[in-house]
């Protein structure tokens, strides 16, 4: 029930007690089969260096550079050998609390709380000595307003979310909006309507997106497409737009205890959540993300979305796609039982997943028991049976896999458990899981090479959230899948 | 010296020593409480190895034997100057002088005033001695009173009367204050007939007006402290009184058993109400106690007002609330049976609400309900008088005066214009007559034992024509001020485990070496001058991990040690190598110095920043405080000077533990790490040195931090090498604050300011075109979204120089402004900023104003210079201020940027 940017400041804010005894729900169970094909390895942090992960990026001379919440950024050569080998080298300090690094013609632009900085070592003794601010024109004045950015677009802009002050109210200028930087510095308001967002950056086609948190309207956490000029479903920052030239505010505001399928055809500016995390199931605090572009050296899973979970330190999958000019996708389990609260992840050029973050000194819940630490997970070559991606189709979805299903047990339509549900859109916090039905699968037809099954339903159901138990599934070699879960936003039905 | 750690014993536990002949008497004078006779105790003499010869002049000179008997004025010189007792009155209890006086040795045990009453017959005796009281209390104020002790405060100083190394030289003592161990200590005996509390307190903090003979160190302690251990030594004062009170403070609800809750004070008060006790804050618990007396039998009803609570009488508790229902003002009566006379009353009242609440009432037989009255109250069950002034009899006063001088007290006490008629001159005394013999007579009676006699009698002869050499004159010394309780020193002191055990530190893992205070050996030889100094006059030391502190004997005493030193212990030469490069030599130090190196930073502090668990000696410290010739001689074996020390050897058998530096020359690597953190404070910091410390210290460049501030939340801090600091608000690109010495404290997400001077400036831009000099001076408010970006400015960020210095950089409308600060240093080696603003600007600028300084009181001095408060600003370049007045007051400069550079400069000195 809390944002992983309430985590963030947790040391700074009260927190009652009895939130922070909240159950982080059960594990997965199936960290042991992960670890046969996607083992976890520690990158040593030394004593001495206040290492509290917060952005990760790749160096042109292959370095690792890591930004901390006490605003230092490191360059960290060997954490991708294997044993990682790190050597720490503080390449700047100051700055205040930073989660989003990007490097681009030989300067870091690093994203802090209150400006976007262009940071260079100019005298070559590989030590910053430039700090450019390229902007600090949003408000900042209270907690919570966390910023989060991309990497650089392709046309050299940083994406930046802003959330909510104090993750409840808009009280200084665009809290609640995405903003893009140029590089020139100039910042351009591109949407209003987030509430306490985590990581930004691109999907495989250069669509721009973030993450958001569970809370007031917002009924789980979820991956928002940044579309420009949209609401992105929190009203609390519509007063901005006086400040906004060229955007107009909505005629509408929401409507409190609705469904964002209701409420989408009101409030024509509303974009709704692409991908949904279903609470606790998939992840309750996600963070920082990144796309998949290792060319297969991280296995099965090319130019999808990779992403950390605070609360129960987890890496997940998110695939996106489309559909009548909206995007919605799938999420997937993907690894669990990493050390700490996970705030970022960088895929590095050897195709590895680091994946760091810390713990809170509060009371805040982390299933993660160290107060810091840098992770990486490494695909050992060895492919395992997963889902690997769900996508609609015009009467139900094709399922792909990473290895070919047993023919005969995937045509049966029974071995696919499908329920559907979604959640209230409201002003309230969070949402109970609502609506459900039971899905019926008509028709199983796998494909000739085994790897996708397309599954016909007897309905598709706008604004729900489909979740698959595929525990029945097998594989040729009659393996049994990983994760037999998925869970598919299904915001628009293809027209056929 | 078997046992000195406070244990539950409630007599004096005596033992005879070969020095110490020790009298147990019990003291009618002292009111019932035990009192040992001894004879004079200079534990020095007992536990060094001083040359016998040497410790009979000690003797002579803490006898002072000089001051009545004429001898060569340098021992006179040498000897101790009694207490000064011009302000005795407010210092010491009448009963107490005069009980001194009657005999010196059974009220203060040790004391070296010998009693120059003794043979006078007892009658005479009390009369003379009434009436040098009377004298002595006719001078000044006579205003001595007492205080009632504080018990919870006393808990704590028996705790710092250890640890701050009073048992150094005083005898531990056990929880009620007794004191503990056997002979070599000074003894003080039963402080509470002596002092006050305020009078104590006093004298803790400035020992040496009242006895400038430096004997009893200043230990400069802070306030709290000495107050803690004078309630402790004071803990047995008795003070009439109603009703005693401890107020406990935690989790009160849980019971006043619980960890959660703990003692704050304790004392007297007159009645129940909660208003004599000042403030109670919430979470509190009182617990009063006292004796009730009550005139009749019958039955009594208490009716209280409180959260919670309980009341006890004698043995029964009449009411008690569970501690859930200790929430909320409720009204309670309790009624008991009580018989007539004395009862045991103890009422607890739980604060659990937001304003306190209590009352307490009583109805009985004979009276309706009504507050205790005091009169019915007693803290004890015992009748306790009030200490009164000392009626001073002029008469009295005036006789007394005329024994001061007969009887000799004005030959040591020379500080009331009284004077004594000299004894035979010192030269050619006999030892077997007089002071020296047993017998008494017309001369003072000093209750040396024979030994101490015996030295006295051999050193006698040549005390007027004492010559000594340095090493004896510095043992002497060294001796007479007992610095061998503290430190050992190579033929003269050690010490005995018993008495290292009583020494206290924070770092267990650096062993004796964090507890016990550093040995002296070869001190002259180690020790800079400078150093030595500033440790014995300026309190200076660097071993904060010791808990006891470092007295202060005072100049005139213990200056001559520092010269002492250096001229008795001397060491060999040691190798130096020839003249290094100096840049190598210091790169290779920082080398050596860091994790790659030698890893000296994993026990040693570096400039206040540790890195390990340990934190041994700040290593950035050496050179202020070493000689390099032992730097080199230590580094090449530790063991020769210290056989237990925790420091490796890295250049075992004189070959370097890393070939790879310097050729693994082994001088040259031991030069090399001197000539490194010669630099001090200011040496570059060694490669992993650790950043999780939560303060940011500054070395030889410039540190920044940012975040949630005082300098508003788009703050910006820089500390600079000459520590001087600064914080820059980057939301309006002004200076916010400035402040001196240490840099900041940081957290994720915020820092802040640290040090000393702090100078704030209010909200608001740097720059404005005021259309009057009646508007106002814009900041940003609470809905002023797009300030100050509305007034043309925009935050470019900074650009560091070669020592990290930052230059701030904005735009104002057209014109780009770099912003930099220089921390330089004046004639007189004061730093201040050197303040450099650089406009770039397009040509048709309207002029405009900035403003440099605001504060209360403004003073001009000229154009170019103001005074604003603290801050005195000067313009340096071709530009003129103007203040214009207000609330607060301003330094505003005209400015008008013509076409390309321009510069405006300042200073700021604070």
């Amino acid at each position: 029930m809390v944002s992983i940017r309430q985590a963030a400041v947790a040391a700074m804010v009260f927190v009652p007690v009895l939130q922070a005894q909240e159950d982080l729900g059960a594990m997965w169970g199936t960290a042991a089969e992960e670890a046969k094909y996607y083992p976890l390895v520690d990158i040593p942090i030394p004593p001495g260096v206040p290492m509290r992960p917060g952005g990760f990026e790749n160096l042109d001379d292959g370095r690792l550079a890591v930004s901390t919440r006490r605003g230092d950024i490191y360059f960290v050569k060997g954490a991708f050998e294997t044993p990682p080998v790190p050597e720490y080298h503080l390449f700047s300090s100051g700055q205040d609390e930073t989660f989003s690094l990007s490097w681009k013609d030989g300067a870091m632009t690093a994203t802090s709380w209150g400006e976007v900085t262009r940071i260079a070592d100019v005298d070559g003794d590989g030590v910053a000595d430039r700090y450019d601010t390229l902007t600090n024109n949003w408000g900042y004045g209270e907690g919570h307003e966390f910023a989060f950015a991309s990497k650089h677009d392709p046309e050299g802009n940083i994406w930046v979310a802003l959330g909510l002050s104090g993750s409840y109210e808009s009280n200084n200028l665009f809290r609640g909006w995405a903003v893009k930087v140029t590089p020139e510095g100039k910042m351009i308001p591109v949407c209003s309507g987030l509430r306490s967002p985590g990581g930004v950056g691109a999907n495989a086609e250069g669509a721009m997106f973030v993450i958001e948190s569970q809370g007031p309207w917002n009924g789980s956490c979820s991956l928002k497409h940044l579309k420009e000029g949209g609401f992105l479903g929190h009203p609390a920052s519509y007063n901005w737009y006086p400040y906004a030239p060229g955007l107009t505010r909505p005629a509408l505001e929401p409507r409190s205890d609705s469904r964002m399928g209701v409420e989408k055809k009101r409030v024509k500016e509303l974009v709704p959540p692409a991908v949904r995390f279903p609470y606790i199931k998939m992840g309750r605090s996600i963070s920082g993300f990144r796309l998949n572009t290792t060319g297969g050296q991280f296995g099965p899973f090319e130019n999808q979305i990779f992403l950390g979970d605070y609360s129960l330190s987890v890496i997940l999958r998110a695939t996106t796609e489309q559909i009548n000019g909206v995007w919605q996708g799938a999420c997937y389990p993907f690894r669990e039982g990493l050390a700490t609260g996970i705030m970022n992840v960088e895929f590095s050029p050897r195709g590895q997943l680091i994946a760091g973050g810390f713990t809170t000194n509060s009371q805040w819940p982390v299933r993660g028991t160290e107060p810091f630490a840098l992770q990486r997970i490494d695909w050992n070559g060895v492919m395992p049976f997963e889902i690997k991606e769900i996508n609609i189709t015009t009467n139900g979805f094709r399922i792909t896999f990473t290895e070919p299903v047993d023919p005969q047990v995937a045509a049966r339509p029974e071995v696919y458990g499908i329920t559907t549900c979604t959640h209230v859109y409201d002003a309230g916090y969070g949402s109970p899981e609502v609506d459900q039905t039971t899905a019926i699968v008509t028709r199983a037809v796998p494909a000739i090479d085994g790897l996708s099954v397309s599954i016909t339903l007897e309905k598709l159901i706008e604004d729900h959230i489909y979740e698959f138990d595929l525990t029945n599934v097998r594989s040729h070699e009659d393996r049994r899948l990983v994760h037999s879960n998925a869970y598919y936003t299904v915001n628009e039905i293809p027209k056929p | 010296m078997s046992q000195f750690l406070p244990s539950p014993v409630t007599w004096p536990r005596l033992r005879a020593s070969r020095l110490y002949c020790i009298l147990l008497i019990i003291g009618v004078l002292c009111g019932g409480s035990c009192l040992l006779r001894a004879s004079v105790a200079l534990p020095a003499l007992v536990t060094s190895d001083l040359d016998p010869k040497l410790k009979g002049h000690v003797l002579i000179e803490e006898l002072k034997c000089a001051a009545c008997h004429p001898a060569e004025a340098a021992v006179g010189e040498r000897s101790k100057t009694a207490p000064r007792l011009a302000a005795i009155g407010s210092r010491v209890n009448p009963d107490y002088v005069q009980s001194l006086l009657l005999d010196p040795q059974a009220v203060h045990p040790g004391t070296t005033m010998p009693d120059v009453l003794s043979h006078l017959p007892a009658a005479e005796k009390s009369e003379v001695a009434t009436a040098l009281t009377h004298f002595l209390f006719s001078r000044q104020e006579n205003d001595f009173s007492l205080r009632v002790p504080d018990a919870v405060a006393a808990g704590h100083g028996h705790r710092l009367f250890q640890a701050r190394g009073c048992t150094a030289c005083h005898s531990p003592r056990d929880a009620s204050g007794v004191e503990v161990a056997d002979a070599a200590f000074v003894p003080m005996g039963a402080l509470e007939r002596k002092y006050s509390f305020d009078s104590l307190v006093r004298f803790l903090r400035d020992p040496h007006a009242s006895r400038p003979s430096g004997r009893m160190p200043d230990m400069r302690l802070p306030g709290q402290d000495l107050e803690r251990i004078a309630h402790f030594l004071l803990q047995n004062t008795r003070v009439p009184g109603a009703l005693g009170y401890t107020l406990y403070r935690g989790k009160v609800w849980e019971g006043l058993g619980s960890d959660e809750v703990k003692p704050e004070r304790s004392g007297q008060v007159q009645d129940f109400n909660l208003k004599s006790l000042d403030d109670v804050h919430h979470h509190s618990a009182v617990v009063y106690t006292g004796w009730i007396n009550l005139a009749a039998a019958g039955k009594y009803t208490f009716f209280l007002t409180l959260n919670g609570g309980s009341v006890q009488v004698d043995e029964t508790v009449i009411l008690e609330q569970a501690p859930s229902d200790r929430r909320g003002v409720k009204q309670l009566e309790a009624a008991t049976e009580l018989a007539a006379g004395r009862h045991r009353l103890s009422i607890t009242y739980f604060h659990t609400g937001h304003e306190p609440s209590f009352s307490c009432e009583l109805a009985g037989p004979q009276h309706a309900r009504q507050p205790v009255p005091s009169s019915w109250l007693s803290a004890s069950d015992e009748v306790i008088p009030v200490l009164a002034p000392l009626p001073v009899d002029a008469g009295l006063a005036a006789r007394g005066r005329e024994y001061f001088g007969k009887f000799g007290c004005a030959s040591c006490h020379d500080d009331l214009g009284v004077s004594s008629l000299p004894a035979p001159a010192l030269a050619g005394l006999d030892a077997s007559r007089g002071c020296l013999s047993q017998e008494r007579g017309p001369w003072p009676a000093f209750d040396l034992d024979d030994s101490q006699r015996e030295l006295v009698a051999r050193a006698l002869p040549e005390a007027s024509r004492l010559e000594l050499d340095d090493r004896q004159k510095l043992e002497k010394s060294m001796v007479t001020f007992n610095c061998g309780a503290c430190h050992e020193r190579k033929g003269l002191s050690s010490l005995s485990p018993d008495r290292k055990a009583l020494f206290t530190g924070s770092q267990p893992a650096l062993g004796d070496q964090g507890r016990v205070p550093p040995p002296l050996s070869d001190a002259g030889a180690k020790l800079t001058k400078e150093w030595l100094r500033d440790v014995l006059l300026h309190g200076q030391r660097q071993r904060d991990y010791l808990d006891a502190s470092m007295p202060q004997f005072g100049e005139a005493n213990v200056g001559h040690l520092i010269d002492l030193f250096g001229q008795v212990d001397t060491l060999e030469a040691a190798t130096l190598p020839p003249a290094p490069n100096i840049l190598e030599s210091k790169e290779a130090g920082y080398e050596m110095t860091g994790t790659t190196g030698f890893g000296c930073i994993a026990c040693h502090t570096f400039n206040g920043q540790k890195s390990g668990e340990v934190s041994a000696l700040d290593i950035t410290q050496l050179p202020r405080r070493l000689q390099k010739n032992w730097f080199h001689l230590y580094m090449r074996e530790p063991t020769r000077f210290h056989p237990t020390v925790i420091m490796p050897n890295y250049w075992p058998d004189g070959r370097s533990t890393r070939p790879t530096i310097l050729g693994g020359d082994t001088t040259q690597q031991i030069e090399a790490l001197w000539a490194y953190l010669e630099d001090g404070p200011r040496a570059r910091k060694p490669l992993g040195l650790s950043r999780e410390s939560n303060e940011l210290r500054v070395g030889d460049v410039t540190e920044v931090c940012r975040g949630q501030s005082a300098a508003g939340y788009r703050g910006i801090a820089a500390g600079y090498p000459e520590r001087l600091n600064l914080a820059f608000d980057s939301g309006e690109m002004a200076l916010r604050q400035l402040w001196k010495g240490e840099f900041a404290s940081v957290d994720y997400g915020s820092f802040s300011a640290r040090g000393t001077d702090h100078i704030s400036f209010p909200p608001g831009v740097p720059f404005h075109r005021l259309q009057s000099l009646e508007d106002n001076w814009p900041y940003k408010g609470k809905t002023n979204y797009s300030f100050p970006q509305d007034h043309g400015y925009q935050f470019r960020g900074y650009h560091l120089d070669a020592s990290r210095r930052p230059s701030w950089l904005y735009q104002f409308g057209d014109i780009s402004v770099q912003d930099y600060f220089e921390d330089v240093r004046d004639a007189k080696d004061q730093a201040y900023f050197k303040r450099t603003l650089r406009f770039d600007a397009p040509a048709g600028q309207l002029p405009f104003y900035f403003r440099a300084a605001t504060g209360q009181t403004i003073v001009t001095h000229s154009e170019r210079e103001f005074s604003s408060d603290r801050l005195r600003l000067r313009i340096t370049s071709d530009h003129r201020g103007l203040v214009r007045p207000g609330d607060p007051g301003e330094v505003l400069i005209l400015l008008s940027p013509p076409e390309g550079r321009s510069t405006l400069t300042l200073e700021y000195q604070w």
